[in-house]
């Protein structure tokens, strides 16, 4: 049920308040669709669905229209206008007809699965000809599932990072969904959206600080704990013991967190010394007591990734040694582990994994931590997610309608109504101007007047959107990549 | 490392009725699960005997960065957002024994472990009747401040709470983000005021040149509200409703609203009545607002067909006969910004007679004006307002719409906020704390405690190691704000506003 504080009638832009004396007279169906637009030289190629459940129920499901919120719009639009132009009578039908309960059908993806760009991904439509108003009404509040597709898009591409080094450099996969740490509920720019974003990101991973994200999967998604966190210093913890302390900072932090995995942050003052002399040395043996289960994690926070990553390993490899894997590259003890969470993002992920296999290193030594790129560094452009009317019926008669600007192709619209089914080639397309049958639609009715109709679980969402073998293998020739690339780009999935 | 689980299966669940354990994890979130996970654990890690932690805000100047040239500098923030923040999650009442008994359970599954501060909560619940022992001190908000001064500092008031101070941490940052918007908009505030004055010779009409496009384009309703407030810190026109919403309840105004719009068109309105009647479409808006401005989205076929064509001949007739209180607003919607809005520019000043104002620049009648609401930021502005410049525009003839750039595009990196402890006190003795990390010396943060002064000459200075004891430089521009779960001094946004106007001194700047 919808959250009942929330005025559902102030949530979108003041000019739609405006649009129902704009469209031609007798409309009696708007339909319009969602996807995320295809853009040459994207980097990313397919998106992965997921939110919409979401913003369903916590916006718009059950009566979201009452008598006082109406009254409250009204006076609000007329001094946000300085004119009367709220269409008052237009929701007080809603409410004396439907309960106050919204008459939209809305049609989607499955939530988790990973779509191709340039594909409808959902689609809204009045189910009763007196709200036609009302499918852009709620534009912009849908529009807003950019964020969580976004979120897991990325999340999912740091994974193929993951997989494609993991796999070379130790031959297996373990341990690949707590790889990436989500340390962003910080950087990004408020609470709900840190719930949102966190659990995205626990589509693809379950290793999270972002404790917001796991409430909302709990609450939403059915999934009573959907990530993992360990004990971890902070940089007060440590320099609150003051300059010369840094040693006991560190033994206390051990001490107090004998058994499981802890991570220490290591750059307070200098990293390479606190490697070097303190790890290496002082507290070497505390160090070498602590099992697999409890290894220690150092943590670098400052200065060039790679460059601070390659010399940290090579002291502690110095101090501790190392051993081959199966795959004949280097693993630091199991009692050790570094966590690099500064400066993370798609590229320095690669980069930072390239040469550590360049100097014989196995990915299984490193787990990475990232905010903001996963989080915040993101917008509605970064894969170009747009909602635009493609059907109207006026006077009995359905019209497909677009937009096509001269001055940008790529804003182009779809026309007609529209499905999405896989073809014979096994690709996935979307079919517009209402051709296609209905039989092979893959969009499924997620919403109907003020009911949710569908309620997927994280659990489900999780088994769509993981990576398949194709995308797991990590050493491709030219050719095979373009293959790859084509099928990606058309949807094998 | 020990947790091997699998990500494709849920851990059972721990709780009694399904339902009734759904409803109250929604409850005893906020205060308890809006930390990091790691912070959790942080009690555990402070030197024993350690009654004190003391923790400041800043945006850290970035002193040595080559590698970057960055059009804008940002050397001055404006500090907005801690109020709502305060208001919304730390004033109080946080705690109840049933939140503190979800929290334990929440995380001994999330850990693994039982790492949770039970006795800690527990003592604040029953010495505080669940209100938080801290002080925090801020810097007025709406106040503009230089790079690399303190902002606002958070302590721990009871010596058995001292891990509060970090706890805090988390919810305290994303302060980052009201504060960024904030400046950015300000920053692009000075633009549009220079290139106002420079091509018209006042500053009329200003507040309204950039209007937020940006409800769909942020990230979730509760940024859109944080966000859309701190724009109309520096401005009056908005589209995103839920600003307005934040400033009535967490700061209020004396005026019955804060942020203004007009009706206007998008590309549903205009595309549901076909592609051979866009003039009918533009014909039937223009007519059902005869008396406010309108805005009407042009370019859902061919721009410069609808500008030259429809409204410049076809439509002509019903578009001069409206007021200067009720223009026609073409809006152009994509290409290159400004060699759109240039060629928009041009067509329109044909079809319909322009004046040369008093600074010599052109300017359409009075009934017709242009706004564009794609691609900008602060970058494309000041391109698109120097372009202008150059062909002899007035900007008076146009307003901005900025989205995405104006509520999203931004990170914490931007203006490098960050909190840092910089005080402790263990076993009686204050010790002036930081970090200072050998590999970026930008990262180093302040010692000890904090105080915010003006000098002789009017700068801004802060004080560390507490030599704002010393009294030598005057007041501290601090001022408590949070004491012990109570707001004790708060401030309307019209208080806001009017710490963060355009100073004269700034605006003599920019023209030269």
């Amino acid at each position: 049920m919808a959250a009942q504080d929330f005025n559902f009638l102030l949530a979108t832009d003041s000019y739609k308040i405006t649009h129902y004396k704009q469209y031609p007279p007798n409309v009696s169906k708007i339909y319009s669709y969602f996807e995320c637009r295809r853009k040459k030289d994207s980097q990313f190629s397919e998106v992965v669905f997921f939110g919409l459940q979401y913003l369903l129920k916590k916006y718009l499901t059950g009566p979201v229209i009452t008598e006082e919120k109406i009254q409250e719009a009204k006076l609000f639009y007329q001094m946000h206008f300085k004119q009367a132009v709220f269409d008052e009578e237009g929701w007080r039908k809603v409410l004396e007809k439907h309960d106050g309960r919204l008459p939209i059908r809305i049609k989607a993806v499955p939530e988790g699965r990973i779509i191709p760009r340039g594909n409808v991904l959902f689609t809204v439509e009045n189910t009763d000809p007196n709200f036609y108003w009302l499918t852009n009404y709620i534009e912009t509040m849908l529009v807003q599932m950019w964020y969580p597709i976004t979120v897991a898009t990325i999340s999912r591409e740091f994974k193929k990072i993951l997989a494609k080094h993991l796999k070379a450099t130790s031959g297996s996969l373990e341990g690949l969904d707590l790889k990436l740490h989500d340390f962003g509920y910080r950087g990004v720019s408020s609470q709900e959206s840190a719930a949102l974003g966190g659990a995205a990101h626990l589509v693809n991973f379950c290793s999270t600080d972002t404790v917001a994200g796991l409430l909302m999967a709990q609450r939403y998604y059915a999934c009573p704990m959907a990530g993992f966190s360990i004990p971890a210093a902070e940089h007060s913890t440590i320099i609150s013991w003051g300059r010369n302390r840094e040693k006991e900072a560190f033994e206390r932090v051990l001490d107090q967190f004998s058994s499981g995995p802890v991570s220490v942050v290591s750059d307070s003052y200098d990293i390479f010394n606190a490697c070097k002399h303190i790890w290496g040395d002082k507290l070497k043996e505390q160090v070498m007591e602590r099992s697999q289960d409890s290894c220690l994690v150092i943590r670098p926070d400052s200065g060039d990734p790679t460059e601070t990553l390659i010399e940290v390993i090579k002291i502690l490899e110095e101090c501790f040694g190392c051993s081959l894997n199966s795959v004949g590259y280097k693993v630091l003890p199991s009692y050790l582990r570094i966590i690099q969470g500064d400066g993370i993002d798609l590229t320095s992920v690669d980069e930072i994994l390239q040469k550590l296999s360049d100097e014989g290193w196995s990915a299984e030594n490193m787990f990475f931590g990232c905010g903001s790129a996963l989080l915040q560094k993101l917008n509605r452009d970064t894969l170009s997610c747009a909602f635009k009317c493609s059907y109207v019926e006026t006077n009995g008669k359905g019209m497909d309608v677009y937009k096509q600007p001269v001055t940008d192709p790529s804003k182009g619209s779809k026309r007609g109504r529209l499905s999405l089914r896989r073809n014979s080639d096994g690709f996935l397309e979307t079919i517009e101007r209402g051709a296609g049958k209905p039989e092979e639609d893959l969009l499924v009715t997620v919403f109907e007047n003020g009911s949710l109709v569908q309620d997927y679980s994280l659990e489900e969402i999780r088994k769509n959107a993981r990576l398949q073998d194709e995308e797991l293998n990590p050493i491709l020739h030219n050719h095979e990549q373009e293959l790859l690339h084509n099928h990606i780009f058309n949807g094998i999935h | 490392m020990r947790l091997t689980v699998d990500i494709a299966s849920s851990v059972p669940l721990i709780h009694r009725g399904k339902d009734r354990s759904v409803r109250l994890r929604i409850y005893y979130i906020v205060l308890l699960s809006c930390v990091l996970s790691r912070q959790v654990t942080h009690y555990k890690q402070y030197p024993p005997n350690t009654s004190k932690v003391y923790s400041y805000f800043e945006c850290r100047e970035k002193r040595t960065d080559p590698t970057k040239s960055r059009k804008v500098k940002y050397d001055k923030t404006v500090f907005y957002g801690l109020q709502y923040i305060l208001h919304k999650y730390l004033k109080g009442k946080v705690v109840t024994p049933e939140k503190i008994q979800e929290a334990k359970e929440v995380y001994r599954e999330h850990f693994q472990d039982d790492v949770f501060n039970e006795k800690g909560w527990t003592y604040i619940l029953e010495k505080y009747n669940g209100h938080l022992p801290i002080e925090i001190k801020a810097v007025p908000e709406g106040s503009v401040i230089p790079r690399g001064n303190v902002l606002f500092t958070v302590e721990s008031t009871d010596p058995e709470c001292y891990w509060l101070t970090n706890w805090v941490e988390t919810i305290l940052v994303q302060i980052w983000y009201p504060i960024t918007v904030a400046t950015n908009s300000r920053e692009q505030k000075k633009i549009l005021a220079k290139y106002l004055l420079e091509t018209s010779g006042n500053l009329e009409g200003l507040e309204y040149k950039l209007h937020d496009f940006g409800y769909r384009g942020v990230s979730s309703q509760e940024t859109a509200g944080i966000g859309a407030s701190a724009h109309l810190v520096n401005f009056k026109g908005t589209d995103t409703v839920a600003g307005i919403g934040v400033i009535k309840k967490y700061y209020g105004t004396k005026d019955p609203v804060p942020g203004f719009s007009v009706p206007a068109a998008e590309h549903s309105t205009i595309t549901a009545w076909g592609k051979d009647h866009e003039k009918d479409a533009f014909e039937h808006i223009i007519k059902q607002f005869p008396s406010v401005p309108v805005s009407i989205v042009s370019d859902s076929y061919d721009i410069y067909n609808a500008c030259e064509k429809i409204w410049g001949e076809d439509l002509r007739g019903l578009i001069e006969t409206r007021s200067a209180d009720a223009p026609l607003v073409v809006r152009p919607d994509s290409g290159n910004p400004l060699d759109t809005v240039l060629k928009v520019l041009e067509i329109l000043g044909k079809k319909f007679p322009t004046e040369e104002n008093s600074k010599g620049f052109k300017v359409l009648p009075p009934y017709i004006r242009v706004i564009q609401g794609d691609g900008v930021d602060i970058n494309t502005l000041q391109e698109i307002v120097e372009g202008m410049k150059q062909h002899k525009w007035s900007i008076e003839n146009i307003a901005f719409g900025s989205g995405g750039a104006l509520l999203q595009k931004l990170t914490r990196d931007l203006l490098n906020c960050s909190f840092k402890c910089s005080y402790v006190v263990t076993n009686g003795l204050g010790v002036n704390v930081f970090k200072d990390p050998v590999a970026d010396p930008n990262k180093r943060s302040k010692k000890g405690r904090l105080s915010l002064h003006r000098t002789q000459s009017g700068d801004f200075v802060t004080l560390e190691e507490g030599k704002g004891d010393l009294e030598e430089y005057g007041v501290d521009l601090l001022h408590t704000v949070f004491q012990n779960g109570k707001i004790v001094k708060t401030y309307t946004f019209d208080e806001v506003r009017d710490n963060a106007k355009l100073k004269e001194s700034e605006l003599e700047e920019l023209l030269h």
